[in-house]
C-alpha cells in the first residue's frame, strides 16, 4: 500500500488495493447477492465483463452461487459474512482487512471462512490482516500481534511466540484418588484438570522424567501438551478473554447498583 | 480518460442502487400512487364546483380554469416533495446500517457518491411526479409532448433540489422515528402555503389581495419557494402564471444549486 499522498490519483490506486470486511454487516440487504457485488464492481470502476467474471469467481469461492439472485435480507449471519468476504475480494485487492470475521458465527462457518482465506493466501498474492478474539484461529498466520489494552505486548510468528511465552504441559490421569493426592503432595505446582486429571508444567525435561519414573505405575493416561497460542495469550495477559472478565465486572457493578437501590 | 470512465461507472452504480431499492419499496410506490388519487379525485373533484365566483349575476371561474386543472400541477409538486424529502430516510439508513462505510472505503470521491445518490433520489421523485401526469385526462388537462418534456425537466431539477434538502435534513436528524414527524411538519406547511390549493387571485390588485386574504398568509405564500415551483409548472402545464414566469425557473434552479452545495459541505464533514 505504501504511504498514499493526498493527490487524488494515488489515493484511487491505494484504495483499490484494499479490501475491507467490517465487523458489522455493510451489505445492502434490499439488494440481491449479485446486485451487491455488481454495485461494488461499479464503485471500484470495473469493466462489465471483468465484473461478471469476478463476481462468478468470488461467489463460487464462498459457495453462494445458488443464492446469487436472493435478497440479502433472507441470508443468515454466516452467509452474509461469506458474501462480504466475496465482495471484498471482487476487485482483487492486495491487502484484505478483516475485522473479527468470525465473531458471532457457528463453528462450521468459522472453519469454512478460514478455509477460504487460507486458500487465497496460499494461491494468490494476498496479504490478509485480521483481528480476532479466537486466537487459535490465527495459528496458520505468518505474524501474530497480541494487543492488550491498546498496547502491543508481543509480536512474532506463532512458533516464536509459543517458544518464547508458551509452556509445555503434561496432562495425566492418576489411577485413583490416593494416587492423585500423592502426586499433588509430591508436586505442589500440579493443577487440577477436571475431576480426575492433573496438569504439570513440563518445560524442565529432567524433573518430568524423574516424575514419570516415580509415578508411572499409578497413572492411567499421560499426554504431553505442546504450547498453544491460547496459553501464550494467557501467560502474557494473565487472564482469559477480556470480554469475559469485563462482563463479570459489569455484572458485579450491576448487582451492586441493584443492591444499593434496595 | 480511464479515470473518467471509472468515475462514471461508480456514479452509475450509486444511482442504480437507489433506483433498484425504490422498486423494491412497495410502501413508497403505493404512497406515490395513492396520494395523487386522493388529492385529485377526492379533494379536487369535491371542491371543483366551489371554485367560481359570481360577477354581476354571471357565474364564472375565479381564474379561467377549473379547480381540478388548477390543482393538477400542485399535486405533481406534492408528490415530488414527499418522495424527495423521504429520501433522507435512505441516507439515514445507509448511515445506521453500515452501508455507508462500504462506499466510503471505496475509491469513489465523496462528491461523486453524493451526486449519485441525489441523482438517484431525484430520478425516483421525478418518476413519482410523472405518475401524476398519467392522471392528466381525469383533470381535464390536455398535454402536448413538448409540454410534457419541459415539465419533466423542471420536475427533475426541482426533485434534485428537494432531494439535496432531504440529505441536509438527514445530516441533522438522528433517528427514523424523529424523521417521520419532521417530514410532515415540513412538507404540509410548505405545500399549503404555496398557493397550491387556492389562488392569490391575479385579477385583484395587491391592495385588494390583502383584503381577501390576511396579510400574513399572503406574506407566507410569497416567501415560500415552493410557490414559485408550483407556479412554473402551472405555466407549463395549464399556461397560467400568478407571478412573472421566469421567477419559477429561477427559484427551482436556485434551490437545486444552493441545497446541493450545502449537502456537499454536510456530507464532507460527516
Amino acid at each position: 500500500m505504501a504511504a498514499a499522498p493526498a493527490s487524488p490519483a494515488p489515493m484511487w490506486c491505494a484504495r483499490r488495493s484494499l479490501g475491507v470486511v467490517f465487523q458489522d454487516s455493510s451489505l445492502d440487504d434490499r439488494l440481491t447477492a449479485w446486485e451487491n457485488l455488481e454495485f461494488h464492481g461499479l464503485v471500484y470502476g470495473m469493466a462489465p465483463r471483468h465484473r461478471r467474471e469476478r463476481s462468478e469467481t468470488v461467489l463460487a469461492l464462498v459457495e453462494l452461487e445458488d443464492w446469487r439472485d436472493e435478497i440479502v435480507r433472507s441470508f443468515s449471519g454466516g452467509m452474509r459474512r461469506r458474501l462480504e468476504i466475496a465482495r471484498a475480494l471482487l476487485h482483487e485487492p492486495q491487502i484484505l482487512f478483516l475485522d473479527e470475521p468470525t465473531a458471532g458465527l457457528d463453528a462450521q462457518t468459522r472453519v469454512r471462512i478460514w478455509r477460504y482465506l487460507d486458500e487465497l493466501r496460499r494461491t494468490r498474492e494476498l496479504t490478509v490482516l485480521t483481528t480476532t478474539h479466537y486466537i487459535e484461529e490465527v495459528e496458520g498466520a505468518d505474524t501474530i500481534c497480541i494487543i492488550d489494552r491498546g498496547r502491543i505486548i508481543a509480536e512474532g510468528s506463532p512458533e516464536a511466540l509459543k517458544a518464547e511465552h508458551g509452556s509445555r504441559w503434561l496432562h495425566l490421569t492418576p489411577r485413583d484418588a490416593a494416587a492423585l493426592e500423592a502426586i499433588r503432595a509430591a508436586r505442589p505446582d500440579a493443577q487440577l484438570l477436571g475431576a480426575h486429571g492433573l496438569a504439570l508444567p513440563a518445560d524442565d525435561g529432567a524433573s518430568t522424567d524423574a516424575f514419570l519414573t516415580a509415578f508411572r505405575d499409578r497413572l492411567t493416561e499421560v499426554r504431553f501438551q505442546d504450547p498453544t497460542l491460547e496459553s501464550v495469550f494467557l501467560s502474557l495477559t494473565g487472564r482469559q478473554l477480556r470480554d469475559r472478565a469485563d462482563d463479570r465486572r459489569n455484572a458485579d457493578k450491576a448487582a451492586g447498583r441493584r443492591g444499593g437501590r434496595r | 480518460m480511464n479515470g473518467v470512465v471509472m468515475a462514471l461507472r461508480g456514479l452509475y452504480g450509486v444511482w442504480l442502487r437507489e433506483i433498484t431499492r425504490a422498486t423494491r419499496d412497495r410502501a413508497q410506490l403505493i404512497g406515490g400512487i395513492s396520494r395523487p388519487l386522493i388529492w385529485l379525485l377526492i379533494l379536487g373533484v369535491g371542491l371543483n364546483p366551489y371554485f367560481r365566483g359570481e360577477v354581476y349575476g354571471e357565474v364564472r371561474f375565479v381564474i379561467p380554469y377549473t379547480y381540478l386543472q388548477f390543482l393538477f400541477p400542485a399535486v405533481i409538486v406534492l408528490n415530488i416533495m414527499y418522495t424527495s424529502i423521504q429520501f433522507a430516510v435512505s441516507v439515514i439508513w445507509d448511515r445506521e446500517f453500515g452501508f455507508l462505510r462500504e462506499v466510503l472505503v471505496s475509491p469513489m470521491p465523496r462528491l461523486l457518491i453524493l451526486l449519485g445518490k441525489v441523482l438517484g433520489g431525484a430520478t425516483v421523485a421525478t418518476l413519482h411526479g410523472a405518475l401524476v401526469l398519467v392522471l392528466a385526462r381525469f383533470a381535464d388537462v390536455t398535454l402536448s409532448l413538448d409540454q410534457v418534456a419541459v415539465a419533466l425537466a423542471l420536475m427533475f431539477v426541482l426533485a434534485f433540489g428537494l432531494t439535496s434538502f432531504g440529505v441536509i435534513l438527514a445530516a441533522r436528524v438522528r433517528s427514523f422515528e424523529g424523521f417521520g414527524v419532521f417530514s410532515n411538519t415540513v412538507i404540509l406547511p410548505l405545500y399549503f402555503t404555496s398557493s397550491s390549493i387556492f389562488p392569490l387571485d391575479p385579477a385583484l390588485t395587491r391592495a385588494q389581495q390583502a383584503v381577501t386574504y390576511p396579510e400574513w398568509l399572503v406574506f407566507l405564500v410569497q416567501i415560500n419557494p415552493i410557490t414559485y415551483a408550483v407556479d412554473a409548472l402551472r405555466g407549463v402545464l395549464i399556461n397560467f402564471n400568478q407571478f412573472t414566469p421566469g421567477w419559477g425557473i429561477g427559484v427551482i434552479v436556485g434551490m437545486a444549486v444552493l441545497f446541493f452545495v450545502v449537502a456537499i459541505i454536510d456530507f464532507a464533514r460527516q
